[in-house]
């Protein structure tokens, strides 16, 4: 049994090998064929085509960062929300329909709870 | 039908509900210390449950029992363990809190934010106890350990409190990672998440490498939560950056998190690893006792010397565990006993010791051992529960510090082989140098002048707030009350493997 398990790992081992001579392969091809031409424009931050203005480095704002972070709440609520539908059937059959939906109100109250707060500090105003 | 015992969990539902309301208040009211209050009689409310629970035989209305306790197909169980650690946590969390309202106030920071966290972390701890399947663990893990990673940096303008947050996040981070590896390696090799499945299927792949290989990592995992040696290097540093209050709640109740964490999972889940996790414990047992009160010996700073004390103090814990499961001696019932016990013990003595170190630490305005000099010519009272404190600590008679030692030296001696033998010599070594430490603290305090930079008039020139001192007065009173009554403790000890024992062990 534990030979078939290890035996499992060749499959990974033989990919590893694949990938790794492909795209050693597809870099040594390319360091053969291509032409080289350095310095001028080629230096310069690609901007749609448009002459840039500025550095490259920019600072984005933290604000973005909180969006990211409520964002991701109800993604994962989300996540929760699926399973729970599907067997939300099977639960009513048993006799606990009730219960679990009601379940289900407190996991959303429970979130919207933190949107509120995150209103009330003022992290959705846009300044 | 699916049943929940809504008494058994009422505990919880009553800081959960805690940690809402104090959310919501925070945000309607300018008024902070409502949130505190609120966080404070939560807790209290939840230690009324726990109560009824324990003594639930005698009581009429209490229809729970031990079958309805065990819930979620086995991953959430209510036993006598649990309660008795979630006593324990609520007690912690109960403190730590009467001492912030003092030092939040002392300075500007945020205070809803605190207790909103700090009441989360408890209702962490609570969940780590009953949790009887790797999800719920590791999620109450996280809940424990989450909210105290932001609260160590709660002094945003001081280097030294980010660096404790920093060290204590990243550590905490590499140690959860480490124990989901060995975790995942275990969920493949027996297919299931919860212990006493675990326990069962393990036999069958006792022999295989992979198997060592997740009880490895599980417990190197486990052992930076509770920060024993060679995993102990952030404590130190977190221990003196972050708030002293937080400080207070990191090393008793993250680190007990960590703790309950570790032996739930090495006595119920893998009783078939003995003979790997016994002289890992018991490695890490002596290593940590020994170097944290060497090191100790040169501490100049109290938070430090309480850092490093509490990692010694944690070898003491790990002490009879590790020699009776490295000796193969069977029954692990008995360690278990002992190192619950003085868990018990030390939560109390601890959270005193932390409690009477910030009071002196307000007036005198350092934790420097040398501003502490002829304490006892100006603030006697505060001076005196120092002595009670560290003596207790140190495993002075009548204080409770000497019966958590007695317990633990009778277990490990009771082992009966060069296993148990040979690390209570080394316990009983360390038991000298620690007191060399906490007397040195005492010289301090009582012998030495008062030193020239500190006004006494200044230093006592404020009353000692109210929570801070009904938190230490409750910590006096558990110290001598354990000393006195030494049964009690061995009575909350045996209460916590008895009903244990009767859930298919």
């Amino acid at each position: 049994m534990l030979n078939q398990y290890y035996g499992d790992y060749i499959t990974v081992a033989v990919f590893v090998a694949i990938g790794a001579i492909l795209v050693g392969g597809a870099v040594a091809a390319n360091r053969a064929i291509a032409p080289r031409a350095p310095g001028g424009f080629k230096d310069v931050a690609y901007e749609s085509g448009i002459e840039p203005i500025g550095g490259g480095w920019n600072q984005s704002h933290i604000r973005y960062y909180i969006f990211a972070l409520l964002f991701l709440i109800f993604d994962v609520e989300a996540v929760f929300i699926f399973p729970w539908a599907l067997q939300l059937e099977f639960f009513s059959s048993i006799g606990s329909g009730l219960t679990v939906l009601v379940e289900m109100f407190v996991f959303v109250g429970i979130l919207l709870l933190g949107l509120v707060y995150a209103i009330r500090k003022g992290v959705l105003t846009w300044e | 039908m699916l049943t929940l015992d809504y008494h058994a969990l009422l505990p919880e539902l009553i800081v959960a509900g805690t940690v809402l309301v104090t959310l919501v208040v925070d945000i309607v009211t300018r008024r902070k210390h409502l949130v505190a209050i609120i966080g404070v009689l939560g807790l209290f409310a939840a230690a009324v449950p726990i109560l009824t629970l324990s003594f639930c035989g005698s009581l009429d209305f209490c229809s729970s029992t031990e079958a309805s306790r065990v819930m979620f197909g086995g991953a959430y169980v209510i036993d006598g363990y649990a309660l008795v650690l979630k006593g324990v946590f609520i007690f912690a969390g109960f403190v730590a809190l009467l001492l912030s309202i003092g030092y939040l106030e002392s300075d500007r920071y945020y205070e809803g934010e605190y207790y909103f966290l700090l009441v989360a972390s408890v209702l962490g701890g609570m969940a780590m106890a009953s949790s009887r399947d790797f999800v719920s663990m590791i999620v109450a893990l996280e809940l424990v350990s989450g909210p105290a990673f932001m609260l160590a940096g709660w002094r945003k303008g001081d280097a030294r409190s980010n660096e404790a947050s920093l060290k204590f996040f990243i550590t905490g981070v590499i140690a959860l990672a480490l124990t989901l590896f060995g975790v995942s390696l275990l969920y493949g090799l027996t297919g299931t998440q919860q212990f006493d499945q675990i326990a069962v299927l393990s036999e069958t792949v006792a022999d295989v490498p992979l198997f060592t290989l997740a009880v490895i990592f599980i417990v190197l995992g486990f052992g930076f939560k509770v920060s024993a040696v060679p995993f102990h290097f952030w404590t130190p540093d977190t221990y003196q950056g972050a708030p002293p209050p937080v400080t207070a709640w990191l090393s008793v109740g993250s680190k007990g998190a960590g703790f309950v964490a570790l032996l739930t999972v090495c006595y119920l889940a893998l009783p078939a690893a003995t003979d790997v996790w016994g002289p890992l414990i018991w490695i890490v047992a002596a290593l940590s006792m020994t170097v944290g009160n060497v090191v100790a010996l040169k501490q100049t700073n109290v938070m430090r010397l309480l850092g490093y004390s509490s990692i010694a103090q944690a070898g003491f814990m790990l002490a009879p565990f590790g020699a009776v499961a490295a000796s193969g001696a069977g029954d692990l019932a008995r360690p278990f006993q002992a190192t619950i016990t003085y868990f018990v013990i030390y939560a109390v003595m601890n959270l005193g010791a932390f409690g009477t170190a910030i009071i002196i630490g307000q007036r005198v305005g350092s934790y420097e051992l040398e501003d502490w000099g002829g304490l006892s010519k100006y603030a006697t009272g505060v001076a005196l529960s120092l002595a009670v404190f560290f003596m207790s600590l140190a495993g002075v008679p009548p204080l409770a510090g000497w019966f958590a030692k007695f317990a633990m030296f009778r277990a490990t001696i009771g082992v009966g082989n060069w296993w148990g033998y040979s690390i209570a010599i080394v316990a009983a070594v360390n038991a000298v140098i620690a007191f060399v430490y906490y007397a040195k603290v005492m010289k301090s305090a009582f012998f030495d002048d008062v030193p020239e930079g500190i006004d006494v008039d200044v230093a006592m020139s404020d009353a000692i707030p109210a929570p801070i001192g009904l938190a230490v007065g409750l910590a006096v009173v558990g110290v001598f009350l354990f000393g006195v009554l030494p049964g009690l403790a061995a009575n909350v000890g045996n209460f916590s493997t008895d009903l244990l024992g009767t859930l298919g062990l």
